[in-house]
């Protein structure tokens, strides 16, 4: 690709844009952390940092960047697991972390607006203040709005909820030559044309600049109650699954974990969870507006769980003990990663019949490749994260060996008609699997939809699907 | 005797009454108002109700005729003979307290062979030092301790009684207030005195979201316990004054169902959420070698080092040490950042924190926005220097 | 061994606000949970009890709703249920409550052993259980944080003292006061939830106590008076000090000494 490398020309005009020399950070100054995300290895440093405050900023940058064929790459809080805030052609990275303001809580229309750059923990404390709620509850809490809307994230309450797809409702967009357009709006229902919209949700950065987001609220539940569910084998505990979400009642989570995993986070935390007798557990998680309520609507999948060989059913309705176990919950990602020197992780999604083959699976593959292999997740919506651990194993035999569990694990999800990600997305380390994955009639179409909106391909190149 | 009657004609709206109550002690049946056991008698329903509608009626109670209570006494709160240096400040409050209403100042120390710290008490502007030095006090033990200061307020009579609210007078205060049968006001953050010897005792409740002020106006003596460091301790006097009273006891009732097996050194606590200081190495930090001088820091403050991400990252210091939502969410009572710059992913494991000091070259830095102290300079400037400054300044005063 | 474990109900959350002019307390929401520092003395009972055998009694002192920590505590294990529960009780400060709780106790049964939390999230004085044990005339221990070993007559514990571990030895009956984490307390099971949701609590009133006299319990029993409540000042200062490294030292060693760490 030829883009132009940015020099000292350039960086007087986006001075001349930016005016305040604090928020440009240039050569040395650019901090490490600008150079990787949250997981991946993939490592590569913007020429220039520009950490914009408005959409008219933005939109100046992306008409010179265009002009002059510079690449740019938006970044929230750098908290992606897939690489997609890297900036791999250099250029120009596009820090949205100021834009930080909460523009207006619309209370006829129970909708917020917010800048890209609010995280989701300040978005969802803010509307928990106001009696109201933001449901998607993606793990990484520090991660900007703006993120998770590139990323279309997903989080523990999807089996209730939905996605981040589900919660927007209008995106004021930088395109790439730096016009600004606005898809969708505060309308509930919108038959307008296609779903501009939706294509933005997940896109990683790669057809415009979320530059303000519209979002749904629901009212706020007033209590949560969740069950800790001992079973005797993992088997057992992931073949209730189905069962549970067969049953009418609706968790907003269904999350399995093994026992090995939760001694990690013991270890990492330096705290006993409330429970390490059993092999395997189903946690699950109810809302509703009383104890009362809440208890008559999990009766019936208690029951449920006790027929198909729980050994008790453990009642979590407190924040001491909601803390005790979803604080736990929390740290399995970080636990997994201090067990062992580096590991690669699998976001695959299945269908949520499936979830139990697909676990399953994932539990016996050591065995076939010889590498040890950790998992948790959503059993709820079918989306799991199995984490590859290199332990002391030497750079080639690593390499391997974890190509050939990706290779297996990806190829029982499209076995089982699942996807390649079911929340962290694409971005630069999972494209190959995307590519072996997807319809190439669909690749071309995804690739028709880059060239419309950003022609010169400056916007985030080599992510997702490439020109 | 007081107590709640409700005039049911005035209730008027029940529903409304009841939901003035902030701890759901009014209720409603048949169709009447009534005051349930959960009821505080914070009076709220008197003064916030309909006029009338609940009353409180107060009668005639047996009062202490508080002349017969003089002076004010501090526990000399100790272990194996070494002074809590909560006392110290405890008797500088009681000396404040004492002069308005022109009482004396009492200590008074049980345990064995403590001679020497009697003196030693006498520095400190105390009017008397009431000791009982017997063998079988050597060691904190709750029954014949309590036996003891009974013994003391039986013959002394003091007014007021404060105490360290440490691990041994949070034992021993409750225990003597149940035998004196008087009130005990635990954990006082501020003491005054009314001038009829009334304490005035205020302290935190419901996690410090609420402070509450309390009297012990009908008895004697009025018992509080304060926290260490929040009173000021008076400074040395060179020369001694006072008296030293030696007390004694019957041996027969010094006797224990408790027996002391072993007393083992405390390991230091291991986790950074137990510490009540943490000093932060953050990226400011250049080289491992230098996490020493955070360490050394943060030894001399009786705290623990403590670290941010890219730290732990680096593989310089453990995860476990590691302040923020992916490490540890701490709430230190003083937290010094050296070379933080703040993210929201740090701060939101520590913001909580009671008094937070930052050290940051960089002014716009947004630790600064959290930090109660912000200064802006060099951590190599700062760090070295305040460690030989706080050495100096020890090795001044021991 | 009989094992008594006395518990409290407290506001779920301790959000309260005071309005700093009309000096009202405003409550949010009116949840209430059990005292979560006495979930470790019921998990400290239960594994006495697997060690042991036994029965254990779990007692609060509130109102009628105060039963549903009770049948919490029936969840977790615990056998038998009492409530004192009277009006006459309201207003109780630390000496009337842990004189009430005593004559309840003594009236509900013998026991070896009797187990109380280090504290409560509402009032946090850590005083009633030693009074209890007090007016009960039984020797008690705080700051319990592991139960060593078990014997005939009494019971070997380790007590944190702040800067060493006591090892001692009490003979029963006593009271003990366990530190937070002495156990990770168990959560509430919902296969005993069911199998004990008839079970009958024993409810105590002033009427069944051996001393019926009014003046010794509630407000009356107290000697303390809360005169007035309001809200705690908010530390919102912020300094920031520039100069040069020695003088920003020389400040920072003032600060800290003002703030008594140095």
């Amino acid at each position: 690709m030829n883009y132009k490398r940015l020099d000292e020309d350039d960086l007087t005009i986006i001075r001349s844009i930016i005016k305040e020399e604090e928020r440009i950070l240039y050569a040395e100054e650019i901090n490490e952390e600008y150079s990787h995300d949250e997981l991946s290895d993939t490592v590569s440093y913007p020429d220039v940092v520009v950490k914009v405050i408005s959409t008219d900023e933005v939109s100046e940058i992306m008409k010179y960047a265009y002009e002059n064929n510079i690449p740019v790459t938006p970044r929230g809080s750098g908290t992606g697991l897939v690489g997609a805030s890297v900036s791999i052609e250099h250029g120009i990275m596009l820090d949205t972390s100021l834009m930080n303001r909460f523009l207006e809580l619309d209370e006829n229309n129970l909708t917020i607006t917010v800048e890209p750059g609010v995280l989701l923990m300040e978005l969802s404390a803010y509307v928990q203040d106001r009696d109201l709620f933001y449901p998607p509850d993606p793990g990484e809490k520090s991660a900007t709005i703006g993120g998770n809307i590139s990323t279309n994230a997903g989080g523990m309450r999807a089996v209730k909820y939905g996605v981040t797809r589900d919660y927007v409702r209008g995106l004021e967009v930088v395109l790439p030559d730096g016009k600004v357009v606005e898809f969708g709006g505060k309308v509930v229902k919108n038959s307008t044309g296609y779903a501009m919209k939706d294509l933005m949700v997940g896109s990683e950065g790669t057809l415009g600049i979320i530059t303000k987001a519209t979002l749904k609220l629901l009212p706020l539940p007033k209590k949560a109650i969740s069950l800790l569910i001992p079973f005797p084998t993992l088997e057992k505990a992931i073949r209730t699954v189905p069962f549970i979400i067969k049953s009418k009642s609706i968790p907003t989570a269904i999350e399995f974990m093994q026992r090995e995993v939760i001694l990690d986070a013991e270890k990492y935390l330096g705290k006993k969870f409330p429970d390490n007798s059993a092999d395997a557990y189903l946690l699950l998680k109810f809302d509703g507006n009383s104890t009362e309520e809440i208890e008559k609507d999990y009766a019936n999948v208690a029951q449920i769980c006790l027929e198909q060989g729980a050994i008790d059913i453990l009642i979590s309705d407190t924040n001491e003990r909601e803390e005790s176990i979803w604080k736990a919950r929390g740290a399995f990602l970080e636990a997994i990663k201090g067990s062992t020197t580096y590991m690669d992780e699998v976001d695959v999604v299945v269908p949520r019949g499936s979830v139990n083959e697909m676990v399953e699976y994932i539990h016996g593959l050591y065995k076939e490749v010889d590498i040890r292999i950790k998992s948790f997740g959503h059993a709820g919506d079918g989306n799991l994260h199995a984490y590859i651990l290199k332990d002391d194993l030497n750079q080639e035999e690593w390499e391997e060996k974890m190509k050939a569990a990706m290779d297996k694990i990806y190829g029982k999800a499209r076995e089982l008609s699942g996807q390649v990600s079911g929340e962290h997305g694409i971005g630069y380390a999972k494209k190959s699997y995307l590519m072996e994955s997807m319809d190439p009639a669909t690749v071309e179409i995804m690739r028709g939809i880059k060239r419309a909106f950003d022609p010169k391909n400056i916007l985030n190149p080599h992510k997702v699907c490439q020109i | 005797m007081a107590k709640l009657i409700i005039n049911q004609e005035k209730v008027g709206n029940i529903q409304e009454l009841i939901r003035i109550c902030p701890f759901g002690a009014l209720e409603e049946k048949d169709n009447k108002l009534q005051i349930n056991a959960a009821c505080k008698m914070c009076k709220l329903c008197v003064k916030k109700g309909p006029q009338g509608a609940i009353e409180y009626i107060e009668e005639t109670v047996e009062t202490v005729d508080k002349e017969n209570w003089k002076g004010i006494a501090v526990y000399v709160d100790h272990m194996d003979g070494v002074i809590h240096p909560v006392t110290y400040e405890l008797i500088g409050k009681a000396k404040e307290l004492a002069e308005k209403i022109n009482h004396p100042v009492y200590a008074v120390m049980i345990g064995h062979g403590i001679g020497a710290q009697c003196e030693e008490l006498l520095h400190y502007e105390v009017d008397k030092v009431y000791v009982y030095d017997r063998e079988e006090l050597e060691r904190f033990k709750m029954e014949p301790y309590t036996r003891v200061f009974e013994d003391f307020v039986g013959k002394i009579k003091p007014t007021a009684i404060l105490m360290g609210a440490t691990t041994v007078g949070r034992q021993l205060a409750p225990r003597l207030a149940a035998r004196l049968k008087t009130g005990l006001t635990a954990d006082c953050t501020i003491l005054d005195i009314n001038e009829n010897t009334d304490l005035v005792q205020i302290r935190p409740a419901f996690g410090g979201n609420i402070m509450a002020q309390i009297l012990t106006p009908n008895h004697r003596p009025q018992m509080a316990t304060v926290r260490y460091k929040v009173m000021n301790a008076p400074t040395r006097k060179d020369s001694a004054g006072g008296e030293i009273i030696s007390c004694d006891i019957d041996s027969n009732e010094l006797t224990s169902k408790v027996t002391v097996l072993d007393i083992i050194e405390k390991e230091k606590e291991q986790f950074i959420e137990a510490s009540e200081v943490l000093v932060v190495a953050g990226r400011g930090i250049k080289k491992e070698e230098d996490l020493a001088m955070i360490k050394e820091l943060a030894d001399l403050l009786g705290g623990q080092i403590a670290c941010t991400r890219p730290v732990m990252e680096a593989g310089w210091l453990e995860a476990k040490r590691q302040v923020g939502l992916s490490g540890r969410t701490v709430r230190p009572r003083l937290i010094i950042t050296c070379g933080v710059s703040g993210s929201v992913q740090f701060t939101a494991g520590m913001n909580n924190s009671e008094q937070i000091i930052a050290i940051n070259k960089d002014e716009n830095a947004p630790i600064f926005k959290t930090a109660h102290y912000c200064l802006v300079g060099d951590l190599y400037d700062i760090i070295p220097d305040l460690i030989s400054k706080i050495k100096e300044s020890r090795s001044v005063s021991a | 061994m009989n094992i008594l474990v006395c518990i409290k109900q407290v506001p779920d959350s301790n959000k309260v606000e005071v309005d700093p002019v009309t000096g009202v307390l405003k409550r949010n929401g009116v949840e209430s949970k059990m005292n979560p520092y006495d979930l470790y003395a019921i998990e400290t009972a239960l594994r006495i009890k697997e060690k042991q055998g036994g029965s254990i009694t779990a007692l609060t002192m509130g109102p009628n709703q105060a039963a549903g920590i009770i049948r919490e505590a029936f969840a977790m294990g615990v056998d038998y249920g009492v409530l004192i529960s009277d009006r006459k009780f309201g207003g109780a400060d630390v000496l009337a409550t842990s004189y009430t709780i005593s004559q309840g106790i003594m009236k509900s049964g013998e026991y070896d052993l009797i187990l109380c939390g280090k504290q409560t999230t509402d009032g946090d004085t850590a005083q009633v259980g030693p009074e209890v044990a007090e007016w009960m005339g039984i020797p008690s221990l705080s700051n319990v944080s592991k139960i060593v070993e078990l014997k005939e007559d009494s019971i070997i514990v380790e007590m944190d003292m702040t800067h060493e571990i006591e090892i001692a030895e009490i003979k029963y009956p006593c009271l003990l006061a366990v530190d937070k984490d002495i156990f990770i307390p168990r959560l509430p099971s919902y296969v005993k939830k069911q199998e004990t949701k008839d079970r009958e609590i024993t409810v105590i009133t002033l009427a069944d106590l051996d001393d019926k006299e009014e003046k010794h319990y509630g407000l009356n029993g107290s000697p303390t008076q809360v005169q007035r409540i309001f809200p705690p000042e908010v530390n919102d200062h912020r300094e920031v000090w520039n100069g040069d490294g020695s003088e920003l030292t020389g400040r920072l060693l003032h600060k800290l000494k003002e703030l008594k760490f140095a």
